[in-house]
């Protein structure tokens, strides 16, 4: 073979080594890497290859911005804060309205300190990796439930963003819509909506905006002390996850895609009478379910929650259940956590 | 020429002009100032005829109006509001010091002090069988905070968005109680 012909082949053999490459990982794998150029920002395919690229530039990049929380009609101003270095993360939010406080999240802990009373509480959220938004880490488990697309560029915070709307396939969920900057793919903006035969209801139940976003090289990881036994303005709790084989209960035929996520039996309230929490999850959206025993106190109130009542995007329906109290709690429509609730069963109960 | 044009102007000044010489005469008067000069000065003379009286009106008159409210300057802030003046403010006075002596002395006469009690209470039950106001926990709501509390303590273990939420007595603090109780 001469010189001349290894000079017109080798382009040709490079290319079909990376087609082959591109076709052996996969559609969503050829985009996993955020792009920092975005002189160099390939053609994008799909909302979900974009999703994917989000979930990535959230673990990896370090990135800081104000950003605004409105839920339940309150506006709540925050300081935002991602670090990462070597797969470790730290998301930190700092209140710029009263009360002041401190959140940090490192993993699946959760500490936040109250700056004005000095109390600090550390929570343990095994089943949460985010402020911003959940995403399952694999996105393919919302095929048969969403429907996920590209509806557009907007500016946001004064940067370019792809408008990504993830609408059910049913009416047994809320849709979303996240604003992802062009250029690092990281969400400036996220919105849920109720959805209805296809089309989005009213205006944003909830929403996060970021004002300002910046992305930089570093950021430090911080630390909260570790609370401290002796004080009592400071507390731990850690639920131990335990098999859902020991609820009191069943839930029988959830809406489709509901996975039971996370199950814990623990007191709750003042009083050290257990309550039993399961988590389903859909991928996306969350409904907890918590049982416990009827006292005097919750027999009277009994009567205020027979209708579904809402807290912001969040649904809650509470029924009575032999000697129990039920409550289906969830960011999904009323008629939903009204089905999910009506699906619970007592073990060893006829009911 | 213009003796058939002046012939037209009279004729409009008289309502005697048909409708397409009317249009005409106007689309002449637009496009040629001396004609609109001819139409003003047979305008003063019939005012002049038929009155007896004559008031000649400069012929920029109108010009000169529509240049000044072109030139005159204006303001996008807002108007200042006229400051209260001392005697307002004691006239304000006097009718809320009548008000709560009316008040007061109703109160002395009232037999029954507790229907107003009643009342209240009736709204309040009223108002928390509509809905739970979960972010208004208050030592003043003392029948609504079991429930509230409850559905606090949930909405913390369903997920973090109570930590970026305002709230200063959020089910934090009862997690404080059962670090005490333990």
């Amino acid at each position: 073979m001469t010189v001349t012909k290894c000079f017109f082949l080798a382009p040709l053999l490079l290319s079909i080594v990376f087609l082959s490459a591109d076709t052996a990982l996969g559609e969503d794998s050829a985009l996993i890497t955020p792009d920092l150029n975005p002189s160099k920002t390939p053609a994008i395919q799909s909302g979900k290859q974009i999703l994917l690229k989000m979930t990535q530039a959230m673990r990896t990049l370090n990135y800081q911005g104000t950003i605004a929380f409105l839920r339940n009609g309150k506006l709540e101003p925050m300081k935002y804060f991602h670090a990462a270095n070597n797969g470790v993360e730290q998301e930190r939010l700092l209140s710029l309205n009263s009360p002041l406080r401190e959140i940090i999240r490192d993993a699946d802990k959760v500490s936040c300190l109250y700056k004005a009373a000095q109390q600090i509480v550390v929570d343990y959220r095994p089943f949460e990796r985010s402020f911003l938004i959940e995403l399952p880490k694999n996105l393919g488990e919302l095929d048969t439930i969403y429907n996920i697309d590209i509806v557009g560029e907007e500016n946001i915070a004064m940067q370019l963003a792809y408008v990504i709307a993830i609408t059910p396939k049913d009416n047994l969920r809320y849709a979303r819509k996240i604003w992802l900057n062009k250029q690092y793919f990281l969400p400036l903006k996220l919105a849920v909506y109720n959805f209805y035969e296809g089309v989005f209801l009213d205006k944003a139940l909830e929403q996060l905006v970021f004002t300002d976003m910046q992305v930089i090289d570093a950021l430090p990881f911080v630390e909260i002390n570790k609370p401290d036994p002796n004080n009592l303005g400071q507390a731990s709790y850690k639920p131990q996850q335990q098999s859902s084989n020991q609820a009191g209960f069943t839930v029988s035929k959830p809406p489709h895609g509901f996975k039971e996520i996370f199950f814990t039996r623990r007191p709750l309230h003042k009083a050290q009478q257990p309550v039993d929490h399961l988590l389903l999850s859909d991928g996306l959206a969350s409904v907890s379910i918590y049982m416990e025993h009827k006292n005097n106190a919750l027999q009277s109130e009994a009567t205020l929650s027979k209708n579904v009542q809402s807290v912001g995007a969040v649904n809650f329906f509470s029924r009575t259940l032999g000697d129990f109290e039920l409550t289906v709690m969830g960011e999904v429509p009323a008629l939903t956590v009204k089905l999910i609730a009506e699906g619970v069963k007592l073990k060893n109960a006829g009911d | 020429m213009n003796k058939a044009l002046n012939q037209k102007i009279s004729q409009f000044l008289d309502d005697d002009l048909d409708v397409d010489g009317a249009l005409y005469l106007l689309q002449k008067i637009q496009s040629d100032a001396d004609t609109a000069n001819t139409l003003k000065r047979y305008q003063a003379v019939s005012h002049a005829l038929k009155t007896n009286q004559f008031l000649m009106a400069n012929t920029d008159f109108s010009a000169k109006i529509i240049a000044q409210i072109e030139q005159e300057a204006f303001y996008l802030s807002p108007k200042h509001k006229p400051t209260i003046t001392h005697n307002r403010k004691l006239i304000a006075l006097a009718a809320s010091i009548a008000v709560i002596a009316v008040l007061t002395a109703r109160g002395i006469n009232n037999p029954n002090p507790l229907s107003t009690l009643q009342v209240a209470t009736q709204q309040h039950t009223e108002q928390a069988s509509k809905s739970v106001n979960y972010a208004h926990l208050s030592g003043s709501n003392q029948e609504q905070y079991p429930l509230n509390k409850r559905i606090n303590d949930y909405l913390q273990a369903h997920n973090n968005s109570v930590y970026t939420q305002g709230e200063a007595d959020l089910a934090p603090l009862s997690r404080v109680t059962a670090y005490q109780q333990k």
